[in-house]
């Protein structure tokens, strides 16, 4: 039997405001004073997100090499941008090492699958390119903020530590590898218990949202499979790369603990 | 230059910021030396050991060891000249992986074998002490010891010390102090040590080196800076009552 489409007009939408409606009586119920908050937050989702499906349908439409290698390399500006911003403490040259991070796993993961496993022809078709792409920088600046603060927060931890395997005679690298072990771990934890439960405790937005547009569910799940080795590779690459990256800044060229990074400004 | 010196400072000064920590130091230590770095608090004792092997370096001036300036190759000196913190690093783990880290890097020490840790432990005076034991159970005054084994196992030159006894009650900071008084006779170490402590350092250092405010302000032996009041002047005076102990 073939899957239905089912589709969501306008009126459907106006009716799902019933939701931000029954929450803002449970807000105003509860005195949590976030009524304000929520409105602004609901009509921004909607403007924004319209929006966006105005400005995806022109992209769509444009079939060219350059055009699509532009827009990621904009992706790419914007994300490592949000994450230098999301940073608690300033990380010397940081952008750029979210920059190459995320330049590093787009090129080899969205090309791999544009190229081998989906075959996309051309390969710079925006339905695929633009989707996937997406899903690869944002997955990749998620786990690299968090991987940075927590890197961050290892060093300043393991101080003492890294001081004293310096004095041994390690390497820079050496020194902070048990921090950049624990930062990478703590990433890919959130990845691993998704890979682990998935279609077990939840069914993710990807398939869903393709079975709910009338794909066969057999193939909904293979995307979504793709995704998640997809999601786990990106999170792992994008974070090596980055670490690869930022230890060095924590370091001068005399291998050197650079403490004064570590510290709180008053 | 003599052929026994084993670092030399020239004109050596620190800056952080605008605040002068260390101000044109110049002298050298000798092979083989027992030498204390005195001072009053923030008279920058530590500040000028980290530059022994390199943690830290000068604004200005110049540092040599052996002869050769001491940034050629600082892996190669960090194994050459050892620090035993204050407060010493502890890893998670055994006491045999904490003896073990530097075997990371250094195939040397990861190929010793586990009676030669013992023999490790037994030197600095760890003798009850299964490789097994959780290394962070260990007590104030162990996990001292226990950081001076690691650091021997790089087989150093010389041996810095910062605040070695600070932490420690009288009769635990005379045994350590005996301890690596012994291991300098034995192993042939240099040790500089830095301290507060003039009293406890009289009876082991053959040389001292006094600094105050940043500026070195006696160097010599203890009999010698005694005669100059120059503890006095660096304002250590407060340690005398102890002279007799």
């Amino acid at each position: 039997m073939r899957p239905e489409f089912y589709i969501l007009s306008w009126n459907d939408l106006l009716v799902s405001l019933v939701f931000i409606a029954f929450s803002v009586f449970l807000i105003k119920k509860w005195k949590l004073g976030l009524e304000q908050t929520l409105l602004i937050g609901t009509l921004r989702t909607f403007v924004q997100l319209t929006a966006m499906g105005y400005v995806l349908t022109w992209f769509f439409d444009q079939q060219h090499w350059a055009f699509m290698l532009s827009l990621l390399f904009i992706m790419i500006v914007i994300a490592s941008y949000e994450g230098t911003r999301r940073q608690k403490k300033d990380i010397p040259h940081f952008f750029s090492a979210m920059f190459v991070s995320l330049l590093g796993a787009a090129i080899l993961i969205l090309g791999t699958i544009l190229l081998f496993i989906l075959d996309v022809k051309p390969w710079y078709s925006p339905y695929a390119a633009i989707p996937i792409g997406g899903m690869i920088i944002g997955n990749g600046l998620n786990s690299t903020s968090l991987t940075a603060n927590r890197f961050l927060g290892e060093l300043k931890h393991r101080e003492k530590e890294i001081e004293t395997l310096l004095a041994l005679g390690a390497s820079p690298k050496q020194a902070v590898y048990d921090a950049m072990k624990e930062s990478i771990h703590a990433a890919l934890i959130p990845n691993i218990n998704a890979m682990m439960t998935v279609g077990l405790v939840q069914l993710p937005g990807v398939m869903t949202g393709q079975i709910l547009a009338g794909i066969d569910p057999i193939i909904a799940v293979r995307y979504q499979i793709m995704i998640m080795y997809m999601w786990f590779t990106t999170a792992t690459m994008a974070n090596m790369i980055m670490l690869a990256i930022v230890y060095r800044q924590f370091f001068t060229d005399k291998l050197q603990l650079k403490r004064e990074l570590l510290r709180d400004k008053a | 230059m003599q052929a026994d010196q084993i670092f030399q400072f020239k004109n050596v000064s620190l800056n952080v910021g605008e605040l002068s920590i260390l101000n044109e130091l110049n002298f050298s230590v000798n092979k083989g030396e027992f030498l204390a770095v005195l001072g009053a608090s923030g008279a920058g004792k530590s500040s000028l050991l980290r530059m022994f092997n390199a943690l830290s370096s000068p604004s200005s001036g110049q540092i040599h060891f052996r002869n050769k300036p001491i940034d050629i190759d600082i892996q190669c000196l960090r194994k050459n000249v050892g620090i035993l913190f204050q407060n010493p690093a502890v890893f998670s783990g055994s006491i045999k992986e904490n003896l073990m880290i530097a075997g990371r890097w250094n195939h040397n020490i990861a190929q010793i074998l586990d009676h030669e840790l013992i023999s490790a432990l037994e030197q600095v005076g760890l003798k009850d002490i299964k490789l097994k034991q959780n290394a962070k159970d260990l007590s104030g005054g162990e996990q001292q010891r226990l950081a001076l084994a690691c650091a021997l196992l790089n087989k150093p030159q010389v041996l810095l010390l910062d605040e070695p006894t600070s932490n420690l009650d009288p009769k635990l900071s005379r045994s350590i102090m005996n301890l690596v008084n012994k291991l300098r006779k034995n192993l042939d170490l240099t040790i500089i040590a830095v301290s507060h402590d003039h009293v406890l350092m009289r009876k082991y250092a053959n040389r001292v080196i006094l600094l105050s405010q940043g500026q070195l302000v006696g160097d010599g032996t203890f009999k010698a800076l005694d005669a100059k009041q120059a503890f006095k002047k660096a304002g250590l005076l407060e340690h005398e009552d102890h002279d007799a102990t």
